[in-house]
């Protein structure tokens, strides 16, 4: 048990947390409420059930749940909800999260250890939280030659595009933040930013280290990058569309890992190495280069990378089931809603609730396919999740020399078996029009 | 979503840097990182590149493998004799990876 900060003084404490909650409140009523009332006389309110939704008709919605359903269901089709809440950013979080501590208690087995223990009674269930306060109350230091703006911004440049990685996403059907045509394409080009800004943000530290972590990112992504948008060809050549959701659409019978089990296998690879996960650690090999790029990082901007190398390990280990395990495709699992709620009301106690917006909010947004389909994709996930944090206790770090080889020779080549293996099935009849699908 | 990310996490780096303590500056505090050396020289030095090579690879045959993509994504609407003129692409593209990996193993050219 460490003491706290021999400084530490309650009141000093208490008194910064009343200055900032003074200046707070003092900021919102002099900048805030009138920039709220501005913008409610400049927005068009929207129109919900035949009414047009004023403040004084939200603050009665709040005490009436009947009245309350249509806008909950107005706002869950919003695109701000999406990007916030359900397929983007919080689901990914949330899911990232969840992969940090169970990948600490994981490792934690695999190495006769027990992990996180103490904090929250239940097996260290708060120990992320904890992590969290602990970062975010850390003095950041920057190195005195630092190139400053660069250095600040790189860590919310890498959360940013990580969160762009997964918009791309498509969760349930029609659940996704960013359906577009391109949708592959545009996956490759967000992949083209993580080497650019990790050698920004090694660059700018001004230090040796991370130097070094920075070029040999350079090296390992690059050299990746080829084999990874080769080995998804044959998926492409098979639907024939570059769009997530009608790739996972056309996986409705059977996924592709069963006919593209290279391709599946050498994405897989990639994958690890574009993740810097420990085979391919070389990044941030904490026992050669302290910690890599990630060296001069301190406090709550090594936070916001770790937030987002796990959000780029949800993304990916989620385009993985998309592209080769079907994503959301799967057995009817969920049961149906019961006919007595929809129609007539919740039973609490002496009174019945009748919720009449209820019947269309079920049956048009959160339908039983939507669940359903988001548990598959949510249970696949997991399972790619726990693969590629397996190898972490198990190999040991390459060399660079033979990484480069691997991603050069090795996988490349793997890759144009995988292509005329996808040929091959065209063309003999057994997929596309009039084989099996 | 990029934009939300933005806007997300810098208020994080804000509220960090409003309650974290920030006293006793001195200048050994914000030297580089060495382990506890005091840094020798700058920090941006020369610093030798052995695998420049499969950079310059990379810059090529990205674009090729892009280029396929064109090709596979119409691929169900082509006829059978669409594919060859790709074979032959395939070819060139893989006899030029066969040579450029050749050539960057000969690490004394380099």
């Amino acid at each position: 048990m460490s003491v706290i900060a021999p400084n530490f003084k309650l009141s000093g404490f208490i008194k910064s947390l009343l200055d900032n909650i003074f200046w707070i409140l003092l900021i919102f009523v002099l900048a805030g409420l009138p920039a709220v009332f501005m913008i409610l006389l400049l927005i068009d309110l929207p129109i919900i059930d035949g009414e047009l939704l004023t403040p004084f008709l939200a603050l009665s919605y709040l005490v009436n749940p009947t009245r309350l359903i249509p806008v909950i269901h107005a706002f869950l089709t919003t695109d701000i909800f999406r990007v916030i809440a359900f397929p983007g950013f919080g689901f990914a979080a949330l899911l990232a999260a969840s992969v940090i501590f169970v990948e600490r208690k994981m490792m934690a087995k695999l190495q006769l250890r027990v992990g996180p223990f103490y904090c929250g009674k239940v097996e260290g269930i708060l120990q992320l939280m904890g992590d969290g306060l602990k970062l975010i109350s850390k003095e950041i230091i920057i190195p005195a030659k630092a190139d400053k703006p660069i250095f600040w911004a790189a860590p919310v440049l890498f959360v940013a595009t990580a969160a762009a990685f997964v918009a791309l996403i498509p969760v349930a059907p029609g659940w996704v933040v960013a359906d577009i045509d391109l949708g592959l394409l545009a996956f490759f080009a967000v992949i083209g930013f993580f080497p650019i800004i990790t050698i920004l943000s090694a660059w700018s530290a001004n230090s040796k280290y991370p130097f070094i972590g920075g070029i040999r990112a350079l090296f390992q992504m690059v050299s990746f990058e080829i084999p990874l948008i080769l080995s998804l060809l044959g998926v492409v050549m098979l639907t024939g569309t570059l769009n997530l959701s009608e790739i996972t659409e056309s996986q409705s019978n059977f996924p592709w890992i069963v006919f593209l089990p290279i391709g599946a296998i050498v994405f897989f690879i990639t994958m690890l190495a574009e993740l810097e996960r420990i085979p391919f650690d070389l990044p941030e090999a904490e026992s050669e280069i302290v910690a890599g790029w990630l060296t001069e990082l301190s406090g709550m901007l090594y936070g916001l990378v770790q937030l987002g190398s796990y959000l780029k390990l949800y993304a990916f280990a989620a385009l993985f089931v998309v592209l080769f395990l079907g994503g959301w495709n799967g057995p009817m699992i969920v049961p149906a809603f019961p006919e007595q709620i929809i129609t007539e009301g919740i039973e609490m106690g002496p009174i019945t609730l009748t919720l009449d917006g209820l019947e269309s909010l079920l049956s048009n947004t959160i339908t039983q396919e939507m669940l359903n389909g988001t548990l598959w994709f949510v249970l696949k996930t997991a399972g790619v999740i726990f693969f590629i944090i397996l190898p972490r206790g198990v190999f040991p770090r390459v060399r660079v020399d033979i990484l480069l080889d691997l991603g050069w020779s090795k996988l490349i080549g793997l890759c144009f078996i995988n292509i005329f293996i996808a040929l091959g099935l065209l063309y003999s009849g057994v997929l596309g029009p009039g084989g099996l699908q | 979503m990029f934009a939300f990310g933005i806007a997300a996490m810098a208020p994080a780096l804000v509220i960090s840097r409003m309650i974290s303590p920030r006293k006793r500056s001195n200048p050994v505090k914000f030297l580089p990182m060495e382990c506890g050396q005091v840094p020798s020289g700058e920090g941006r030095t020369h610093f030798m590149m052995q695998y420049y090579p499969y950079i310059l690879m990379f810059v090529v045959f990205d674009v090729m493998a892009i280029f396929l993509y064109a090709w596979g994504s119409a691929l169900l609407e082509l006829p059978k004799s669409a594919t060859l003129p790709i074979m032959g692409f395939l070819a060139i593209m893989f006899g030029a990876m066969a040579f450029a990996l050749y050539q960057s193993g000969r690490r004394r050219i380099w």
